[in-house]
């Protein structure tokens, strides 16, 4: 769950997320996915155990996890805020939106605030390009959203 | 290995069906600048584009890359027109501005006639120094050694070969194919005192009990006694003196 | 359920449904695509169920309710529907619901704030298919979304679901290639190729096992019509890969799905389940003995997966880098046999092609591209959202029929089609028809269908480098000319919108163009000079004026720019100074105000907290 300190990566969370895939090279990715789903990132134990599982050498593994955007290897915040850099939410100045964010939470895209409540980062089209320009937190979307009231958005999030 | 004829650069020349264009200019003396592609490894080529050629095939032209273009009955190749020529230097250029103090790209661009690149140079790490992100060095730890040490990494300008999270590997077993495959000597590979140092690991190396000489590290003689059964003492010798 | 073995009792279980459907019933659709959700239609959907409980009525009974997939008019959201009545209502908060109760439902009247007004003649428009947005539309591929509920099989079967199937599966598989290949259905996924050719090659391929993929990674930042119909109508594109399955000879499908979209994810899994119990999938589809299932995989947020072989490597299990050799995935694909990859909207065609013939489809279109096309209309227009049109549409009549023209009245400058792989086409070749030939003509590409109108006041070198910056992003950096050759690319535009452009830059942007176009390994670097090449051939003074003059004529690229308070607009409400996070601008109270160009940073704030137009962008 978003929104929780994470504590040490528990072995046991890892090994019932394996299993419940098919011992199969095509889960890998998907299993990756949870792992980051539930840690919010891929602990390098979780590589390790996979690898073993699968009998997947670890290096592949790894590849994968620096190849997808979708996974980080390093912790992310409580928060995850999203900026829609699309291109329809470009025109509609994203950019501005996603300096703003920047500046308030002295933060760069794609890292974390120092005290881990966001982490910030510039996405490619969330698929509302409807409502752009759209900043989505954790799983929550506000579109149409003006540089002068994001930070309003960000405030609900602690 | 059905034999037909092609033609390249004008000249009708004899070829193996389904052969790489690159091999079959080779075997007929006709030079092409190629840098990722190794016979022996069936998933290499295609990656540093300088061995780009104009193909010509049911009247249908285009540019393709030789290492992996197959030979194919009425094929016709022109390896040295004006528009490969510039593409190529174009992408040598590239991979100057990629890795500034390789001397085999240094070598290349110098024969196409640039001196400087036009665009920024990445001033890259020591470890990605000459890399040009080929990728032919994990190909062979994983088709050839058979241990998958390393793996490329990364996506984009960022790509570039290493073990994972950059840590001591705990399956390399220090043999130096990689290092040997690299087409521009980017890997680091240095023995001293009996000891090799190769991706940031230290390998005990086995001394030739003629001279004396440490020549193979130990963790490789264990892999290849565990895997092929060969005996031990097989290796108490170097090539040299077996 | 019990799996239902043939024909007969498909068509037994449709005419059991439909006579159990109250006719008339007065009913409400709300959408609950993932923008009217975003919205608020959850809250609004509650609204509705609470009323009628209070009202005393019931649901099913005196009145409909149902839920449905994204209408494409998402800016409007939350959208809902009135039927039979054919009332649209747009907006909608959970406080109007029970006044749309008793005026709608229990009356016959409308409330007429929450319905459609023009901005342009600000006449308004009660009925869901006469509004500008809709009128104009021919919803093939959208047929169902917006009237079906994506989590009930039961709606898809009642809207003739599955009968495309079933006519199918008493044809041979040749007969309904070609069939495919007389509709003149082309690959909606950016390419064009024609689907029919494609299943025939597949076929062709002695083997055992063969594959089908829908491809839903949906990578062109700017278009959703994919995610529209995977959420919206997931059982019309598993009923195609059905189809293709049976056709070429596959008893494995697959589907890859971007990873943003969950919620695609969500309804596709709940929609296989149910196709898996009603006998549309496992062993022996319909009782026929053909053995078919599909599979989901999630993408890992990485574009050039939408690329068909680096997608099979993904899916694989691999690092989704595409493959450098030259072999077509007919031949040898996923797993290397013989597989077949669709777009998602070319699937979702298949079902009515085979239901209603392919002389029926390809009266729709235009010569070399048949059939409707969904595009994902955004930008600076009115109208922003999904429509479906006949191909052969011009580029006008999209932007001013059912954009309803350029936002705020400024000009219409330039449309960009295609995605990072295609180009701009400028207002004055926008009657050029829309289809596969005549975009790509134009130096553009149809793409997957994302059409982004660009005003006055968007900067054509800010957009190339967009995109160029973009495509640096996701290169995966197997090959040289699209690692290293795009972030130098991106350098030079970026020197340029910086106002440290060099005469010369244009040409050389040029030559990188032909070292990608020509030696990049896969379409992502080899059409990646598209949007580069097009702005320079169309806005070609543009450029100039960046790197000559040093102006930005669009008022877009920061270090060009300066903000400025126009004393004669300003009201002196001190609103900007307020919000200003570097604090310079000064004024009193209901006196004009200044902007401290020193220490302006451009963030543009002040413009945007500006209520009376005040602040100027020079
Ligand atoms: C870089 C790149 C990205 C692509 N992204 C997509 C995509 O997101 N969705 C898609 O359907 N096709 C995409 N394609 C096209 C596919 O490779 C493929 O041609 C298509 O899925 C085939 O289906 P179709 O013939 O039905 O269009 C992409 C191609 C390239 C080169
Ligand atoms: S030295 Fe290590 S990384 Fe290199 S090929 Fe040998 S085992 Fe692989
Ligand atoms: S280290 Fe050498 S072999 Fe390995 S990818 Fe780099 S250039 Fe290629
Ligand atoms: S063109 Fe770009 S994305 Fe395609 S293979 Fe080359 S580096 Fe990868
Ligand atoms: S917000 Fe506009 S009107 Fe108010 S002080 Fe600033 S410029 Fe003047
Ligand atoms: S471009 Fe931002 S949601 Fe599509
Ligand atoms: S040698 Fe052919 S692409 Fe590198
Ligand atoms: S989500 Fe409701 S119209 Fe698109």
């Amino acid at each position: 769950m978003a929104g929780q300190v994470r504590k040490k990566v528990d072995t046991k969370q890892i090994d019932k997320i394996i299993k419940s895939y098919d011992k199969s090279e095509e889960s890998l990715l998907a299993i990756l996915q949870d792992f980051q789903r539930s840690f919010q990132y891929v602990p390098e134990e979780g590589m390790k155990r996979l690898s073993k599982y699968m009998g997947v050498p670890e290096s592949k593994i790894y590849a994968m996890g620096t190849f997808y955007k979708a996974l980080s290897l390093t912790p992310r915040g409580r928060h995850t805020c999203k900026v829609c850099m699309g291109t329809a939410c470009h025109l509609k100045g994203a950019g501005q939106i996603l300096e703003t964010i920047e500046r308030e939470l002295k933060v760069k895209r794609n890292s974390t605030t120092e005290d881990q409540r966001f982490t910030v980062e510039s996405v490619n089209c969330v698929g509302a390009c409807a409502m752009a320009p759209v900043v989505v937190v954790d799983e929550d979307y506000s579109g149409h959203v003006r540089q002068s009231k994001v930070m309003d958005i960000l405030d609900k999030y602690k | 290995m059905e034999k037909i004829t092609i033609t390249i650069d004008g000249k009708t020349v004899e070829a193996i069906k389904d052969q790489p264009v690159l091999m079959a200019a080779k075997e007929n003396g006709i030079d092409i600048p190629a840098l990722c592609h190794h016979p022996e490894l069936e998933n290499s080529g295609g990656s540093c584009r300088v061995c780009l050629v104009e193909a010509i095939q049911g009247g249908r032209s285009r540019i393709v890359t030789s290492c992996n273009y197959p030979v194919r009955k009425g094929l016709e190749i022109r390896t040295d027109t004006e528009q490969v020529r510039n593409i190529r230097k174009g992408v040598i250029e590239l991979l100057l501005c990629r890795v500034p103090d390789s001397e085999v790209i240094q070598n290349l661009a110098a024969k196409y006639g640039i001196k400087e690149p036009r665009f920024f140079t990445d001033e890259g790490e020591s470890d990605r120094n000459k890399c040009i992100a080929c990728s032919l060095c994990t190909q062979v730890c994983e088709d050839v050694v058979g241990v998958s040490a390393i793996s490329m990494q990364n996506r984009g300008r960022d790509k570039a070969p290493g073990t994972p999270y950059h840590k001591d590997s705990s399956v390399c077993i220090g043999c130096g194919a990689c290092a040997y495959a690299c087409p521009t000597n980017a890997i680091s590979m240095k023995d001293e005192k009996g000891v090799r140092k190769i991706w940031g690991k230290k390998f005990k190396m086995v001394a030739c009990s003629v001279c004396g000489k440490p020549y193979i590290p130990e963790a490789q003689v264990n892999w290849i006694v565990r895997t092929t059964g060969k005996e031990r003492s097989f290796f108490d010798k170097c090539p040299d003196h077996r | 359920m019990k799996a239902i073995t043939s024909f007969e009792q498909l068509e037994g279980y449709r005419e059991k449904i439909k006579a159990s459907q109250k006719k008339d019933l007065p009913s409400v659709l709300i959408c609950f695509g993932t923008g009217c959700q975003a919205n608020g239609a959850v809250a609004v959907a509650d609204a509705f169920q609470e009323e009628i409980v209070k009202k005393g009525l019931k649901v099913g009974v005196n009145i409909g309710l149902k839920t449905t997939g994204c209408h494409g008019y998402c800016e409007n959201g939350p959208l809902v529907v009135l039927r039979p009545k054919d009332v649209l209502y747009l907006k909608v908060k959970p406080k109007d619901v029970p006044e749309i109760v008793e005026k709608s439902l229990q009356n016959d009247t409308i409330v007429e704030r929450l319905i459609y007004k023009d901005v342009n003649t600000k006449e308004t428009i009660a009925a869901y298919h006469e509004i500008p947005f809709y009128k104009y539309q021919k919803r093939i591929a959208l047929r169902n979304i917006g009237n079906v509920d994506p989590k009930s099989i039961d709606d898809y079967i009642l809207s003739d679901g599955y009968k495309g199937l079933a006519k199918a599966l008493t044809m041979k598989p040749d007969d309904i290639i070609a069939e495919v290949e007389k509709s003149g259905l082309r690959g909606r996924g950016g390419g064009g190729f024609p689907a029919g050719t494609k299943w025939r090659s597949c076929r062709a391929v002695d083997s055992d096992v063969r594959y089908v993929m829908c491809n839903g990674d949906e990578g062109d930042p700017g278009a959703f019509m994919d995610r529209s119909i995977m959420e919206g109508d997931p059982h019309s594109v598993i009923e195609g890969m059905i189809i293709g399955g049976y056709a070429v000879g596959a008893k494995q499908g697959y589907i890859y799905v971007r990873d943003e979209y969950p919620l695609a994810v969500k309804n596709l899994q709940a929609a296989l389940a149910d196709a898996r119990a009603f006998g549309f999938l496992g062993k022996s589809v319909l009782g026929t003995g053909f053995d078919f299932d599909i599979k989901i995989s999630r993408g890992g947020g990485a574009f050039v997966c939408g690329e068909s072989s680096a997608l099979m490597r993904s899916l694989e299990g691999k690092v989704g880098e595409p493959r450098a050799k030259y072999i077509r995935s007919v031949e040898k694909g996923l797993y290397d046999k013989p597989s077949v990859l669709n777009n998602v909207e070319t699937w979702g065609n298949i079902p009515v092609i085979m239901q209603n013939g392919a002389e029926w489809y390809a009266s729709f279109g235009t010569k070399g591209s048949k059939g409707t096309k969904v595009f994902s209309l955004v930008g600076k227009v009115n109208n922003t959202g999904l429509v479906e049109v006949p191909m052969g549409i011009t580029v006008r009549e999209l932007v001013e029929k059912i954009g309803g023209g350029i936002l705020g009245g400024k000009k219409f400058k330039a449309v960009q089609t295609g995605g990072p792989s295609g180009g701009c086409i400028p207002e004055a070749e926008s009657d050029l028809p829309v289809d596969f030939d005549s975009l790509t003509a134009a130096g553009s590409m149809m793409g997957s269908g994302g059409i982004i109108v660009m005003d006055e006041n968007t900067c054509m070198v800010d957009v190339a480098k967009y995109f160029i910056g973009f495509l640096v992003e996701e290169s995966c950096g197997k090959c040289t000319p699209c690692r290293d050759g795009l972030p130098r690319m991106h350098k030079i535009l970026s020197d340029i919108t910086e106002g440290n452009g060099k005469e010369g830059d244009i040409a050389t942007l040029e030559e990188l163009c032909d070292v990608l176009t020509y030696a990049a390994l896969c379409g992502l670097g080899s059409s990646a000079a598209n949007p580069v090449h097009s702005t320079i051939r169309y806005f070609r003074e543009e450029y100039e004026a960046h790197i000559r003059d040093k102006k930005c004529p669009a008022g877009v690229c920061k270090s060009l720019i300066t903000y400025s308070i126009d004393a004669s607009k300003c009201t002196g409400c001190t609103l900007c100074s307020k919000k200003c996070p570097q604090g310079c601008i000064t004024g009193e109270r209901k006196q004009a105000h200044v902007i401290d160009k020193s220490k302006c940073i451009k963030c543009g704030v002040c413009k945007d907290v500006c209520n009376f137009d005040a602040v100027r962008i020079e």
